[in-house]
C-alpha cells in the first residue's frame, strides 16, 4: 500500500485517477462517520487536526460568545466544527453527583451525600467533619440539576444524494471510491453554486482563493490506508471512522444502550434513507439527544434536485405562454 | 519589501500555489514574538460578506435555533448575477418577439426584427460576460462545458447562453457586415433558431435559482420560473418603447408599434399577476418564508417592482399618437427600472432567507422538506438524468457496490 501522502496536486490527479482501482481491499467500500455526541468533550481536537493536517488558512480570530465555540459554523477553511449548546435541561447520565443521578456509581461517592454540597477539593476537604455538618445547598448547586451539555462535532455529511454534486456545473465536485463527496479543486471554477445548494450549508467558497472548500474525508489519508485526521485526534472515539454498515449497526447498539441507561432521547440523524429520505442517508451521521436545530442541522433536509422536476415544467408552461404571446402580438397586428 | 499588500517576500512566491496557505488577507502576521499583531477582520466575517446576523429575541418564534445563527451559507455571487438574470431575460425575449414579428412579416416589420436581433446580442454579450466576472476564477470559465448534465441548471443554462449567443450573432451579422445574400438567408434561420432558445433563456435562471436550498426560492419554485420569463418580456417591450423601431407609417399605421405595445401590455399584466401568485406560493407552503417578499430591503424592492410595472402597464392603456411619445418613453423607463428592481429584489430575498434558521426549520417542520418528495411515493428521491443520483459514474464502482 502506498504510504506516501499525496500533496495537493498529486490528490487532485488522484481524484482523476479516481477511475482506476487502487487495489481488491479499496474496491468501492463506503466509508463514513458516525459522530456520537454524547461522548464528544468540546476539546475542538478534530478541530485542530483538520485545520494541521489540511493547512488550512484561519478564518479571523475572534470571540463570539456563544459558550465555548468561537468558530461559528462550517465553512471554507473550517471543515471540523463543534458546537457548544450551554441548556437548561438534565441530561440523564450528564451530571454531577450532586444531582443525585446514579450517585452511588460515581468515585468516592461516600463523600458526596445526596443533595449536599461537594468540597471544592478532594485534598483539603477530604475529613470526616465535612460529612458529619452538612452545609445547606447554595444557588449553583441547586441550578445543576437542570443543566446540561449539547457538544457536536459538525463536519460535511457526505449526502449519498448530494446537493453540491447535483449542482455543480463544472462536474469538479465528484463521488470517490469511498463514498465521499471531493471538490477537485483544479476544476472547481468557483461559481458558488453548490454553496446555495447546500441544504446544511457547509460548503463555502474562500474569498481570495475564489474557488469552493470543504471536508474531503481525508481523501488523501483515505488513499494512503489511514483513519481521517479528525477520527484519529478525537480522544473519546466521538468521532468513529469505517464502514458505513459498521457504523450504523455500531450506532443502533449505542442508543439501545444509552436508552437502557434512561437517555430516552438519543437518536439517530440521518443514518439511512427511512429516517432522512431527502438525503437518502448520510455518510456522515449523528447520535443526538435533542431536537436536530438546537445543534443547527435542518430537521428534514432533502436534495434541492428532487423538488425541481415540477419547476422545470412550471417554466415550459410559462414560456409556452411567452412564445404564444409572442406570435399572438405579431400575428394579430399584421391580420388587423 | 514590507508594504502593506506584500507583508512577507517569500510568502508571497507561495500564494497561489494551491491556495490552502495562510492568506495573508485574512490572517495578515506581523511583528515577532509578543510583539504580533493580527489582522482582525471582525467576528466571522468574510471579505465582502455580512456576517451571520443573529435573529432577533422579538422576532425569534418558539422554535429552537442554535443561536439564532443561519443554518444555509448565503448565495455569494454578488450584484453580477442579478444583472445577468435582467440582461439575459432581455436578450431571450427580445428574441423571441423578433421571431415572431419575423415569422408575421408584413410591412414595417423589417427594423423592428433588426432592432430585437442586435438587442439579443447585445444583451447576450453582456450577459456572459457578467457571468464570467462573478466566477471566482474567471479564467476557468470554460470549464462548465466540461460536462453536460440536466440535473444542474447552471449547467443547462451555460449550453442555452452559448447556443444562443452564437446564433444571435449570426442573426444580428447582417446589420454589421455588408449585405449579403447567403447572409441574410443564414440570419434568418439563425433568427428562427435564436428564437426558439431564447424561450428556455428567459426561465432557466428561476429554475437555477429554486433548484437551491433557499427557502424562500426554494419554496416558490413554481411560480419563480414563470415570472422570470414574463419579466424577460417586459423588459424586452421596455427596451422597445424607450428604442422604437422606425416604421414607415403606411395605410396600417405603426405596425411594428402596436405589436410592441400589444407584447409589452399582455407581459405587463402576466407579470404582475405572476407576482401575487408567487407570494401565495410563499405562503402557502410556509408563512415564514414569505417574509423576505413583503418586509425588509427586499420586501421593499419587490414592491416597488411591481409598483412601477403597474405604473408602465396603466401608461400603456392610456390612448397615444404617433411613434415616439413622452407616454412609450415614460413607460418604458418605468417598466425597465420595475424588472431590474425585481431581479435585485429577489436575489436580496434570497439573501435574507438564507439568513433566517427558522425559514429552513418552519418550512421542514411543515413538512415540506425530504418528507414532501417521500410522500409522493416514488421510491427514492425524484432524479434527473444526467447524473446517477449519488454520483456514483465517477467511479468504476466494481460489483456489488
Amino acid at each position: 500500500m502506498d504510504q506516501n501522502v499525496p500533496s495537493d496536486h498529486a490528490m487532485s490527479s488522484a481524484g482523476a485517477q479516481a477511475l482506476e482501482r487502487t487495489g481488491p481491499d479499496t474496491a468501492a467500500r463506503r466509508m463514513g462517520f458516525f459522530t456520537d455526541t454524547t461522548l464528544c468533550i468540546g476539546c475542538k481536537a478534530c478541530e485542530v487536526a483538520c485545520k494541521q493536517w489540511n493547512q488550512l488558512p484561519d478564518d479571523g480570530f475572534a470571540l463570539t460568545g456563544m459558550s465555548y465555540d468561537n468558530t461559528g459554523h462550517l465553512g471554507a477553511s473550517t471543515w471540523r466544527h463543534v458546537a457548544f449548546v450551554e441548556r437548561e435541561a438534565p441530561l440523564p447520565g450528564q451530571g454531577s453527583p450532586r444531582d443525585g443521578a446514579a450517585a452511588a456509581t460515581w468515585p468516592f461517592a461516600e463523600l458526596f451525600p445526596l443533595g449536599q454540597p461537594g468540597p471544592t477539593s478532594l485534598l483539603r476537604d477530604i475529613s470526616p467533619s465535612h460529612i458529619e455538618t452538612p452545609a445547606p445547598l447554595g444557588p449553583t448547586e441547586r441550578a445543576l440539576g437542570k443543566f446540561s451539555w449539547l457538544m457536536m462535532s459538525d463536519v460535511c455529511k457526505h449526502c449519498e444524494r448530494a446537493g453540491c454534486l447535483e449542482a455543480c456545473p463544472t462536474g469538479a465536485i465528484i463521488r470517490t471510491e469511498f463514498g465521499s463527496v471531493y471538490v477537485q479543486p483544479d476544476v472547481c471554477n468557483g461559481c458558488g453554486y453548490c454553496i446555495s445548494a447546500c441544504p446544511f450549508g457547509v460548503v463555502d467558497r474562500r474569498a481570495d482563493d475564489g474557488r469552493a472548500w470543504k471536508c474531503t474525508l481525508c481523501y488523501d489519508r483515505q488513499k494512503g490506508g489511514m483513519v481521517p485526521a479528525c477520527a484519529k485526534a478525537c480522544p473519546t472515539a466521538s468521532i468513529q471512522f469505517g464502514e458505513l454498515s459498521e457504523l450504523r449497526e455500531r450506532a443502533e447498539q449505542r442508543v439501545e444502550q444509552l436508552r437502557s441507561r434512561g437517555v430516552g432521547e438519543a437518536y439517530l440523524y440521518g443514518a439511512d434513507a427511512a429516517s432522512q429520505p431527502g438525503t437518502e442517508g448520510l455518510h456522515a451521521f449523528f447520535l443526538l439527544c435533542d431536537e436536530p436545530e438546537a445543534y443547527n442541522l435542518p430537521p428534514d433536509p432533502v436534495v434541492p434536485t428532487a423538488k425541481i422536476v415540477r419547476s422545470w415544467w412550471a417554466m415550459a408552461a410559462g414560456v409556452l405562454s411567452l412564445a404564444a404571446l409572442a406570435v399572438g402580438s405579431a400575428f394579430s397586428v399584421r391580420r388587423a | 519589501m514590507r508594504d502593506g499588500k506584500h507583508p512577507d517576500p517569500t510568502f508571497d512566491a507561495q500564494r497561489w500555489d494551491d491556495g490552502r496557505n495562510v492568506s495573508p488577507g485574512l490572517g495578515a502576521l506581523s511583528g515577532e514574538g509578543a510583539l504580533q499583531r493580527v489582522r482582525d477582520r471582525g467576528p466571522l466575517a468574510d471579505r465582502g460578506r455580512a456576517p451571520p446576523e443573529r435573529v432577533p429575541r422579538e422576532e425569534a418564534p418558539e422554535g429552537k435555533s442554535y443561536y439564532g445563527l443561519p443554518v444555509l451559507k448565503e448565495p455569494v455571487w454578488k450584484w453580477f448575477i442579478p444583472a445577468y438574470f435582467f440582461t439575459g431575460g432581455l436578450a431571450g425575449a427580445c428574441a423571441v418577439l423578433g421571431a415572431a414579428a419575423q415569422a408575421a412579416g408584413g410591412r414595417g416589420t423589417g427594423d423592428l426584427v433588426r432592432r430585437c436581433r442586435l438587442a439579443a446580442t447585445a444583451g447576450i454579450g453582456a450577459s456572459a460576460a457578467l457571468l464570467i466576472a462573478d466566477l471566482g476564477r474567471p479564467a476557468r470559465f470554460l470549464y462548465m462545458l466540461r460536462v453536460f448534465r440536466p440535473t444542474s441548471p447552471m449547467n443547462m443554462g451555460t449550453w442555452i447562453v452559448g447556443g444562443f449567443g452564437g446564433l444571435s450573432a449570426v442573426a444580428a451579422a447582417p446589420a454589421v457586415l455588408p449585405r449579403s445574400r447567403a447572409l441574410a438567408r443564414a440570419a434568418d434561420v439563425a433568427g428562427y433558431g435564436a428564437g426558439l432558445l431564447g424561450l428556455p433563456l428567459v426561465g432557466y435562471t428561476g429554475v437555477l435559482i429554486a433548484n437551491t436550498a433557499v427557502p424562500v426560492w426554494q419554496g416558490t419554485r413554481n411560480t419563480l420560473p414563470i415570472l422570470f420569463a414574463f419579466s424577460g418580456a417586459v423588459s424586452a417591450g421596455a427596451l422597445l418603447q424607450l428604442w422604437p423601431p422606425r416604421d414607415r407609417a403606411g395605410a396600417r399605421g405603426h405596425a411594428a408599434g402596436e405589436m410592441v405595445l400589444r407584447f409589452g401590455r399582455v407581459a405587463k399584466a402576466a407579470e404582475l399577476a405572476v407576482s401575487f401568485a408567487l407570494d401565495q406560493e410563499a405562503a402557502r407552503r410556509a408563512p415564514r418564508i414569505a417574509r423576505p417578499l413583503h418586509r425588509g430591503l427586499s420586501g421593499a424592492m419587490l414592491q416597488a417592482a411591481r409598483a412601477l410595472v403597474g405604473v408602465s402597464l396603466v401608461l400603456d392603456l392610456w390612448p397615444r399618437r404617433g411613434r415616439r411619445t413622452l407616454l412609450g418613453t415614460l413607460s418604458g423607463a418605468c417598466a425597465m427600472a420595475g424588472t431590474v428592481l425585481l431581479r435585485f429584489g429577489v436575489m436580496q430575498a434570497g439573501r435574507t432567507s438564507a439568513r433566517d434558521p427558522h425559514a429552513t426549520f418552519e418550512l421542514q417542520r411543515r413538512g415540506r422538506g425530504g418528507a414532501e418528495e417521500a410522500a409522493r411515493g416514488e421510491g427514492g428521491m425524484p432524479t434527473l438524468p444526467g447524473v446517477e443520483p449519488t454520483g456514483q459514474e465517477s467511479f468504476h464502482a466494481g460489483p456489488g457496490a
